[in-house]
């Protein structure tokens, strides 16, 4: 990493000597970037009383998550760097108040808190943290299936790494394993932890099973037995062996090695892309005086051209793929969610006209809080992956265009100089750069909570029982047709309550994936018209000083072409 | 005339009217231990739960998943293990015993086999066939199919639970949707040893847990009883062999620090190969406790450890919670059964379906078991004060007038019918209350009437 920092340092003085204020300003915020890079999100998920909170606890050597036989991790906690420690509860709208640290744990499993707050926020002084990761402990309430579970699954499309956590009791169960899957689709970088390995000492065949349950299911990921209570015990006793025995070392190393250092490189990848960019930018002129000095006359026609097609680069054709792109996107985006709940809606009066949702309401509620938000995630990550799809395109079509630019240029003739000694050259990493710097684009959706919006069905006031007058006045056959007419007339209302329910959830995701369509659109907008500018002004650059050597005389013109090859 | 003798004698009518042999086998039925099935998600602990039971390690366990089809064990003159294949035949097969567990040749492709029996001579097994089942949400959906098929074939059910998941709630609500009612369901929360990090505070934890579930509203409905049950416990008290105990007390006669340091963790205990197994048998928990009782001079030898790990298993309290929820119903739930074949077998309008319906309609246990359905459903709108006291004149803690009125069982007969004749009065008042619904009147009725067969009794 320091030889990179090196370079753009290089880089920048020479960007400033050429004049280019906006190209070491585009170096500048690359090296910021890779200095104070964003924190890696690592999501801790799994069933319930699988020893999540034990886990972060024991990695973090803290005792800052709840363990309870009984009560469970209510709300998500995000445990990042911070000196010195502290806590703060977020708010729906992203509002942080700090409260007491010692408060924390009591926040953290409070189901009912009024008002809602949507996660913990803790900050602790610790060296995994300082090295950039952020965990985060996932609530267990409601387990897997369950509407929690699905917004877990939404917060894991913009985590940078999961930990599937599986206890060492038995082996993974089918929704473990779906679950396992899911996962991995909205994050490469998963790992599943076997914890409790110290209470079953069967754990290496449990380990050896899941192995192969993995391998069935074609999922590539490793298993890494721990065992969180040996490793805060060795951390009161100071005792390294037995830190060792509890296979936390295991799981770190990966952390450090497969996580951050893969991060790592690719930021490294992303601003030696950055650093190849400008520095053709700057070749560009010396490239340019020299094939003047050697051939005057081509040279000022074809850099005046090059010039001219840098100046519509700005508002080229992809411009066109990207507008066109986000219209398809947001259509895409928005009929997939209509189609998600129209389904839902269908379902759930498939199941209400099964039922007298007076006895299953609760069970409906739960139902329907479920399918929602599992439509809500399914078009996030469905938002997601079509937004970094675009992100590619509008890259490739602006990078094919950059490249015509020089399509009149004459063939470039090995030469040396300074600003050459960098080995990356922009023509020919070509469209590829581009796309380096968009694999950040996640970070263009908001936080981690986007699906505030999801609340729950309200409770039905059911019409009034069949009661005494009613009794009273009819037979026994009118009775009956009255009851049937009551759960005809709760269906409705049942019905009617889950169109309202689906509208507000549809509304509350409509609005939010519009909005994160939005930035979408502008970011890729301003980063490609930004480059587009500077690619202009190199060009314009370019041609000004053909031009200017063109009118030089004869005499200077081959001491220019000698002074250039020395 | 009894429920059970009317349902037998509809039942012989129909067999001699149409010779049917489904009616012939729930005619059978009638007179065999009533069928209970043990379900649960893979490694809930099903047979484990059913060795202790049993009182003998007759099922094979394993720490991955280890039972694959459905296994009925059933009372016998002696050890036999016979294979029903899907095609309808039967066939007696031989088997080892390893550890005590019946290993079982089965001689056919798994997937054409359709269960198995297993015949062992107990006690325990003459009053309730029990069925093992594979565990549902098991990552082979074979297996997982066939634990979900076959409980139609059960009168009760005990679900064992290791926490509530979505999958159990769905199970339990599938089972109600067939001949399930929260009436034969008894939950366990199982594996209750490993609850909170096998400390040895680990069953009151369970207890916590449990209690806990039992006020949940949603599962009440599924299952009104949860009993904590350490299986592996249960089933080690009932088999704990000499050998083993004296492998206890020498752990137990270390220097405490050595015990700490060796029960810290199941690998370092298991470190011999002895000591392996008996952490196999006995589990963390199980030794640690067994570790303290010998150490602190609690238990002196195998016999006494044996019984004090049985009380601890929460065995016992389950065995209760059967004989009063299942086995006090046994002739009501299994008359509900043959009945039920009835209807599957005869067209409707026959005049047997006819006198099946007499029966149901006229027979006091099945009125009290369909209300206590409702009343446990939720159906049925009893003001809460009184839906506890309803519950149990219904029988739903167990059919003896003193479990009935809540009294203890010490309670004299004059108290019995001082309670009775108050109870009586009570629901008869509700009963004839213009304000009470129309349902709370009927079920009110059925009250005082259970009441004045208190009386009577």
């Amino acid at each position: 990493m320091t030889d990179v920092l090196a370079q753009l340092a290089t880089g920048r003085e020479l960007a400033v000597a050429a004049g280019r204020a906006d190209l070491a300003a585009r170096l500048e915020r690359a090296e910021t970037t890779l200095r104070t890079g964003a924190d890696i999100a690592v999501a801790v998920v799994g069933e319930f009383k699988q020893g999540k909170s034990s886990l972060v606890n024991a990695l973090l050597r803290t005792d800052l998550c709840p363990v309870d036989a009984d009560v469970v991790t209510a709300l998500p906690t995000i445990v990042r760097f911070g000196r010195p420690p502290a806590a703060f509860l977020i708010a729906d709208n992203d509002k942080r108040d700090a409260i007491e640290f010692s408060e924390a744990a009591k926040h953290i499993t409070e189901i009912d808190a009024e008002p809602a707050a949507r996660a913990v926020e803790v900050r602790l002084d610790r060296r995994l943290l300082g090295a950039g990761l952020a965990v985060i402990d996932t609530p267990g309430v409601g387990g897997l299936e369950s509407a929690q579970g699905n917004l877990t699954m939404a917060t894991l499309t913009l985590a940078g790494a999961a930990l599937f956590v599986t206890d060492a009791a038995q082996e993974l169960t089918a929704p473990e394993v779906d679950f396992l899957r899911r996962t991995l689709q909205r994050c490469p970088r998963t790992a599943v932890v076997l914890t409790k390995t110290d209470l079953h000492a069967e754990w290496r065949r449990i380990a050896a099973i899941n192995e192969g349950h993995l391998r069935a299911a074609g999922l590539d990921v490793p298993v890494v037995p721990v065992s969180s209570f040996l490793r805060l015990r060795a951390q009161v006793r100071d005792d390294t062996a037995l830190n060792e025995e509890s296979g936390f070392p295991r799981l770190v190393d990966w952390l450090r090695c497969d996580l951050l250092e893969t991060v790592a490189a690719e930021r490294v990848a992303a601003a030696r892309a950055e650093l190849s960019f400008v520095t053709a930018q700057l070749r560009e002129r010396l490239d340019a005086q020299r094939a003047a000095a050697v051939d005057p006359g081509t040279a000022v026609a074809a850099y005046a051209e090059k010039a001219r097609r840098g100046a519509r680069l700005e508002t080229g054709t992809w411009q066109t793929v990207l507008g066109d792109g986000i219209q398809d996107l947001a259509a895409d985006v928005d009929h997939d969610l209509r189609e998600r709940l129209r389904l839902m809606i269908n379902q759930g009066e498939a199941l209400l006209a099964a039922s007298d949702p007076r006895d299953t309401w609760r069970d409906f509620q739960a139902w329907a809080a479920r399918e929602a938000s599992r439509a809500a995630a399914d078009n996030l990550m469905l938002l997601v992956n079509r937004a970094e799809q675009l992100a590619g395109e509008v890259a490739r079509r602006f990078g094919m265009e950059a490249h015509d630019l020089s399509a009149t240029l004459p063939p470039a003739v090995p030469a040396l100089h300074k600003a050459r000694d960098f080995e990356l050259d922009f023509q020919q990493s070509g469209l590829q750069q581009f796309l380096g710097a968009f694999s950040a684009a996640r970070v263009a959706y908001g936080g981690f909570f986007l699906l505030g919006g999801v609340g729950a069905l309200v409770g039905v006031a059911w019409a009034a029982p069949l009661g005494l007058l009613a009794g009273v006045a009819f037979g026994r056959r009118l009775v009956r047709a009255e009851k049937e007419r009551q759960v005809q007339q709760r269906r409705h209302q049942a019905g009617q309550e889950l169109r309202r329910y689906v509208d507000e959830v549809g509304f509350h995701v409509g609005r939010d994936s519009r909005e994160a369509v939005r930035r979408t659109q502008r970011h890729l907008r301003d980063e490609f018209a930004e480059r587009a500018r500077e690619l202009s002004r190199s060009a314009a650059s370019a041609s000004a000083a053909v031009r200017e050597v063109a009118a030089l005389p004869e005499h200077q013109r081959r001491s220019l072409l000698g002074r250039l090859e020395a | 005339m009894t429920l059970l003798s009317r349902t037998r004698e509809l039942l012989d009518q129909a067999v001699g009217a149409t010779g049917d042999p489904r009616l012939v086998r729930a005619r059978h039925r009638l007179d065999e231990p009533l069928r209970v099935a043990i379900a649960g998600k893979l490694k809930a602990g099903k047979s484990t739960l059913l060795n202790a039971l049993i009182g003998e390690g007759v099922a094979p366990t394993d720490a991955g998943e280890c039972t694959r089809l459905v296994t009925w064990y059933a009372d016998g003159p002696g050890y036999m293990a016979m294979c029903h294949l899907r095609d309808g035949r039967a066939e007696d097969r031989p088997f080892v015993r390893r550890d005590g567990a019946l290993r079982i040749d089965l001689g056919h492709p798994i997937d054409d086999v359709d269960r198995l029996t297993v015949r062992v001579p107990s006690a325990r097994l003459r009053r309730h066939t029990l069925i093992d089942t594979p565990g549902i949400e098991s990552l082979s959906t074979e297996v997982s199919a066939r634990a979900s098929t076959v409980h139609g074939g059960a009168d009760a059910v005990v679900y064992l639970l290791r926490h509530l998941h979505g999958g159990d709630v769905r199970f339990l609500e599938t089972f109600q949707g067939g001949v399930g009612t929260p009436v034969n369901v008894v939950g366990v929360l199982s594996r209750a040893d490993e609850i909170g990090g096998c400390r040895l505070d680990a069953m009151t934890a369970a207890a916590r847990v449990a209690a806990r579930y039992t006020s949940d509203e949603r599962l009440r409905r599924l299952c009104p009883v949860v009993v904590p049950v350490a299986g592996l416990l249960g089933a080690a008290g009932a088999t704990l062999r000499e050998d083993e105990y004296r492998a206890l007390a020498q752990v137990a006669a270390l220097p405490m620090d050595d015990i700490v340091e060796l029960l810290l963790t199941a690998d370092r205990f298991a470190a011999i190969d002895d000591r392996r197994r008996l952490l196999g048998r006995l589990g963390l928990f199980g030794v640690r406790l067994s570790a303290r009782l010998i150490r602190e001079g609690e238990v002196t030898d195998a016999a006494g450890l044996a019984t004090a790990l049985t009380s601890h298993s929460g065995i016992s309290s389950l065995r209760a919670v059967l004989a009063t929820h299942i086995e006090g119903r046994a002739d009501v739930l299994k008359a509900r059964t043959a009945l039920a074949a009835l209807d599957d077998c005869l067209p409707p309008g026959s005049p047997l379906i006819a006198a099946a319906e007499r029966i149901r309609a006229g027979a006091h246990e099945f009125v009290e078991l369909r209300l206590l359905h409702d009343l446990r459903s939720g159906r049925l709108g009893v003001a809460d004060d009184r839906r506890g006291e309803l519950d149990l004149l219904l029988g739903g803690a167990g059919g003896s007038p003193r479990d009935r009125l809540g009294l203890p069982s010490s309670a004299p007969p004059e108290e019995i019918a001082d309670a009775a004749r108050a109870a009586q009065a009570r629901w008869q008042r509700l009963a004839e209350h213009p304000l009470s619904s129309r349902d709370v009147r009927a079920a009110a009725r059925a009250a005082a009437r259970t009441c004045e067969g208190i009386l009577a009794g």
